[in-house]
């Protein structure tokens, strides 16, 4: 399996806070890989950083065999990764079908094809393409933020606590639909709070706490080992 | 009649202001900062035009089109020189900038081109009357004011058919909702930015074109009140919406001229404000503004 994605040693500060404090993971072709932690272990920045919108202070992000550290949030795009952020941050003014289109800003030739996908793999989508983001429900909100990070073709999606907000049965909904985006070919890089949700689909997880990588393993493993059921999985 | 002929200048003063007003508000919307130096623009670009009309004999649509072009780059210029670099700033550092970029503006001009006044040319003045004659003389409409008003809607409309339907226009609302997420959707913001402000300094050209056809007394602060109204204007409609912006600026310069014709003269900016301040009262958002309802 190659890896799609190598984070190696990354050392990010928020001005004089060591926030990430020498992170390193891998994503390999195909997988879904999970992040979980608790809140402030920061997950969000890691990816954050690997989206380019944080700089590390040191350390490698390596996209398909490229280095990116140094490449400006909106190329990164271009090169097939995508990220649907924490919050979702749909555009709330913008139509369903706007939001959309700009999830497919930098995909020039097969937008039409692009939205045909997207709108078959969310039906709900299709019937409020008119309507404006902001008066959608939390559910939708989030099938919006997927499809329009789904628009631009990405070979890896990094997905930021999409089960955040939502109610349990929206929860499962998404993860079905994670589930299925995998099933269709696309590597994901799930980061989550809701661990034992993540842990069920993952192939393979990394465990952050305070900044660092504290245990990986198979999805199944740490879903076992007593440290994590302990931690996050209230038992 | 009377009432009438105070009517139609106001919405061709309005009309200024509302130009003015949707270079100010498209800033404030995608940059979210406030450009004090948008009214010095204004008076950058009616010395352009009358430099190169009046000293260079040039034919007053190139002089025009000159102007816009010339404060197109400037607009582009500033953005870059002096507000860029202070992206990641506390708000306050860009609006204390934006100030002095203001007065430095005004002072070059100075420099360049003395304080004396310079008295534009008034290239409208077709015919002997220069405009359009009603009801047997009693109502004169000038050709400057039919032009300003018509400039000021043809504007309005193209910028709103822009913002919806282009692909660069809707990079632009969308950076004005969240540029972090606009980013991830592969939008260079330091782009759409310096479009903003291009869009808005050509707009400010031919708003300093059109006020100094109007009044055409041309000095180095030509464009501060100009600008601090139509910012006023931009607020009052709602800052950050286009059609708030227009709205306001043609409400702003009938009120105006309203205040002065049967109140007082003295007071109308007082009276301009007053009623800005009433409605802010009442709509905090501004007559157009609308706040987002967001669900979560």
């Amino acid at each position: 399996m190659t890896n799609i994605l190598k984070v190696e040693d990354i050392h990010v500060y928020y001005g004089a806070i060591h926030a990430i404090k020498g992170v390193s993971f891998q994503v390999g072709e195909g997988e879904i890989v999970t992040l979980i932690g608790a809140n402030g272990a920061g997950k969000t920045t890691t990816l954050q950083t690997v989206s380019g919108l944080l700089r590390a202070r040191s350390g490698g992000i390596e996209f398909c065999g490229e280095p990116i550290g140094r490449v400006p949030a909106h190329k990164i795009v271009e090169r097939g990764l995508a990220q649907v952020p924490e919050g979702r941050r749909i555009f709330l003014r913008m139509t369903v079908q706007e939001n959309l289109e700009m999830g497919a800003y930098t995909n020039n030739r097969d937008v039409a094809d692009a939205l045909d996908y997207v709108y078959a793999q969310f039906p709900r989508l299709k019937e409020r393409r008119r309507q404006i983001g902001g008066t959608l429900s939390g559910g939708e909100q989030q099938m919006l933020a997927m499809g329009r990070a789904l628009m631009s073709r990405p070979k890896l999606m990094m997905l930021d606590e999409p089960s955040m907000g939502l109610a349990p049965i929206l929860v499962e909904q998404i993860f079905e639909i994670i589930a299925n985006l995998h099933k269709n070919g696309t590597t994901i890089l799930l980061v989550e709070q809701n661990a034992q949700m993540a842990l069920s689909v993952a192939d393979r997880a990394y465990v952050m706490e305070t900044g660092k990588i504290t245990l990986s393993g198979t999805g199944k493993e740490l879903a076992a080992s007593e440290e994590v059921k302990k931690a996050y999985l209230g038992g | 009649m009377n009432f009438l002929n105070f009517l139609i200048s106001g919405v061709s003063l309005g009309s200024v202001y509302a130009i003015i007003a949707l270079g100010y508000t498209m800033v404030y919307g995608i940059a979210k900062m406030l450009n004090f130096a948008h009214g010095d623009v204004i008076m950058v670009g009616a010395y352009v035009c009358f430099f190169a009309i009046s000293r260079y004999s040039l034919p007053p649509l190139l002089g025009v089109l000159l102007a816009v072009l010339l404060c197109t780059v400037l607009g582009i210029v500033i953005e870059k020189l002096a507000y860029k670099p202070l992206r990641a700033a506390p708000s306050l550092a860009v609006l204390i900038t934006a100030i002095g970029v203001s007065y430095f503006l005004q002072n070059a001009a100075q420099l360049l081109w003395t304080s004396n006044p310079k008295v534009f040319p008034s290239f409208l003045d077709f015919g002997e009357t220069g405009g359009i004659e009603l009801f047997g003389g009693q109502l004169r409409v000038s050709y400057i004011t039919i032009v300003t008003i018509a400039a000021c809607v043809v504007i309005m409309l193209a910028l709103t058919a822009f913002t919806g339907n282009t692909k660069m226009g809707k990079a632009m609302r969308a950076c004005s909702e969240d540029k972090g997420a606009a980013q991830l959707m592969g939008i260079n913001v330091n782009t759409t930015i310096s479009v903003t402000f291009a869009i808005g300094s050509g707009l400010a050209a031919i708003a300093g074109v059109l006020l100094c056809s109007a009044y055409p007394t041309l000095v180095p602060t030509t464009g501060s009140m100009p600008g601090i109204k139509a910012f006023t204007a931009a607020v009052f409609g709602g800052i950050g919406s286009i059609p708030g912006a227009f709205l306001g600026g043609l409400l702003l310069g009938v009120i105006e001229i309203l205040a002065k014709a049967y109140i007082s003269t003295q007071l109308s900016d007082a009276i301009v404000f007053a009623v800005l301040i009433v409605v802010l009262l009442i709509k905090p958002t501004g007559l157009l503004g609308k706040p987002v309802n967001e669900k979560v």
